[in-house]
């Protein structure tokens, strides 16, 4: 129990400067640098620690991607800035890019079927955090009232 | 208000325009213009965006409409600018501007300088790298490999780009660098976790979030951006594989022509 707290917390740290170094290399606002990584990080430890608990894995990407979107939007609103700063931001430890490179990589050496799997499981990610990022968007709308007024239909 | 009705295109086209270069999804680029289309007076505004262009028209007062098309790129990511002109067009909600106030407005973050060097830039790529090794299970070494090879691969990139080098030279390059450089290393007594090195070293280039964005545009009803996106994100790792497949040649002919 104590050393999965000690890889929970490494991995959360690790995740963190990860998506910092990407919010300065993407010119996100300074204010938005640490909370933005803070949002990263936690997600992409509850994604891990969900995994620990033999979650399956499309389930624990979209349950990390929903709470990373939230949590998001609401860091958004408060700060009065644009809520892609942060949801883009903390997806990027959870998208499988490494994945897709997978793909690709064992497809080149001709091992088709190995790199057809890590093709659809990498897809079936990406479906999952864009999913999540919808239905948190959708259920942030129907609970907390739009800045602006008459803003609250638009997309 | 001493601009007449034809001139407000060109406010309406520089913010589309930033929004598409500096990374801004589509459907921002069309809510954007249409907000401030409406801002400055006019019912009927429709924006069309997609990657790689942005089609805007409105009806003037005469009745006539007004139609424009601009092609754009995408740049890179400037997330600052991408908020900057989405404030603005609040603004536009909340207050009357005037078309050469907003067009004002919009130079000045067209120009404004990027806050952090390119030193810097390529210095965050690095860092970011050197805790992806560690989120990818690799150790202290691996994150200290992770840090130097992302660095040279990043300054390389805005090298070549500075010489006005396609991106996709870089990405090949590097992803060959990111490959090669970690399992060299290792090789050599390094005692690294290649695996978690390499996927670190080739994080800045992977193409998830361009993905994620297609299916999230697909399921926003916007198919060309989707599929646009989806086409580009699928280019650059196969690129990503071609430069490791390379580098992992590479190596093999390295090591087992018995040179290390």
């Amino acid at each position: 129990m104590m050393e999965l707290t000690l890889q929970l917390l490494l991995k959360l740290v690790s995740s963190f400067v990860g998506t910092l170094g990407f919010a300065i290399f993407m010119h996100a606002p300074k204010r938005a640098w640490l909370p933005a990584s803070a949002v990263g990080g936690v997600a992409y430890a509850l994604y891990w620690a969900l995994q620990q608990f033999s979650l399956s894995e499309p389930l624990a990407i979209f349950v990390a991607a929903l709470l990373g979107s939230l949590l998001g939007q609401l860091l958004a609103r408060r700060m009065q800035m644009i809520a892609t700063i942060f949801i883009l931001l903390a997806m990027i430890p959870l998208v499988p890019g490494l994945g897709l490179y997978r793909c690709m990589h064992l497809l080149a050496q001709e091992m088709y079927s190995a790199g057809a799997d890590a093709g659809v499981r990498a897809m079936v990610d990406i479906v999952m955090i864009a999913l999540g990022i919808a239905v948190g968007s959708f259920t942030f709308r129907l609970f907390v009232r739009p800045a602006v007024p008459g803003k609250g239909a638009a997309k | 208000m001493f601009c007449d009705d034809n001139s407000y295109m060109a406010p309406l086209h520089l913010a589309g325009r930033l929004i598409m270069e500096n990374g801004g999804e589509t459907y921002r680029v069309e809510e954007t213009i249409t907000r401030m289309g409406r801002a400055f007076g006019f019912t009927e505004v429709e924006s069309f965006a997609v990657p790689s262009g942005i089609f805007i028209s409105y009806r003037k007062s005469d009745g006539s409409i007004e139609t424009a098309v601009k092609r754009v790129q995408r740049k890179g990511t400037d997330l600052t600018r991408v908020d900057a002109v989405n404030a603005v067009s609040r603004r536009m909600e909340a207050e009357q501007l005037s078309c050469e106030e907003v067009m004002a407005l919009l130079r000045e973050i067209e120009a404004r300088p990027p806050k952090i060097t390119k030193l810097g830039l390529v210095a965050a790529v690095a860092l970011s790298s050197a805790g992806w090794a560690i989120m990818f299970g690799g150790g202290v070494r691996d994150s200290i490999t992770a840090f130097c090879v992302a660095f040279l691969g990043q300054a390389i990139a805005f090298a070549l780009d500075k010489a006005g080098m396609r991106s996709f030279v870089s990405t090949l390059l590097g992803s060959f660098l990111g490959t090669l450089l970690p399992m060299l290393i290792n090789q050599l007594g390094g005692g690294l976790t290649v695996d978690a090195t390499v996927a670190a070293c080739l994080m800045p280039m992977l193409p998830g979030l361009a993905m994620t964005n297609a299916v999230q545009d697909t399921l926003r009803g916007d198919m060309v951006s989707g599929i646009s996106s989806a086409t580009s994100a699928v280019l650059t790792a196969s690129m990503i594989a071609g430069g490791a497949l390379i580098g992992t040649t590479v190596f093999n002919l390295l090591t087992g022509g018995g040179l290390l």
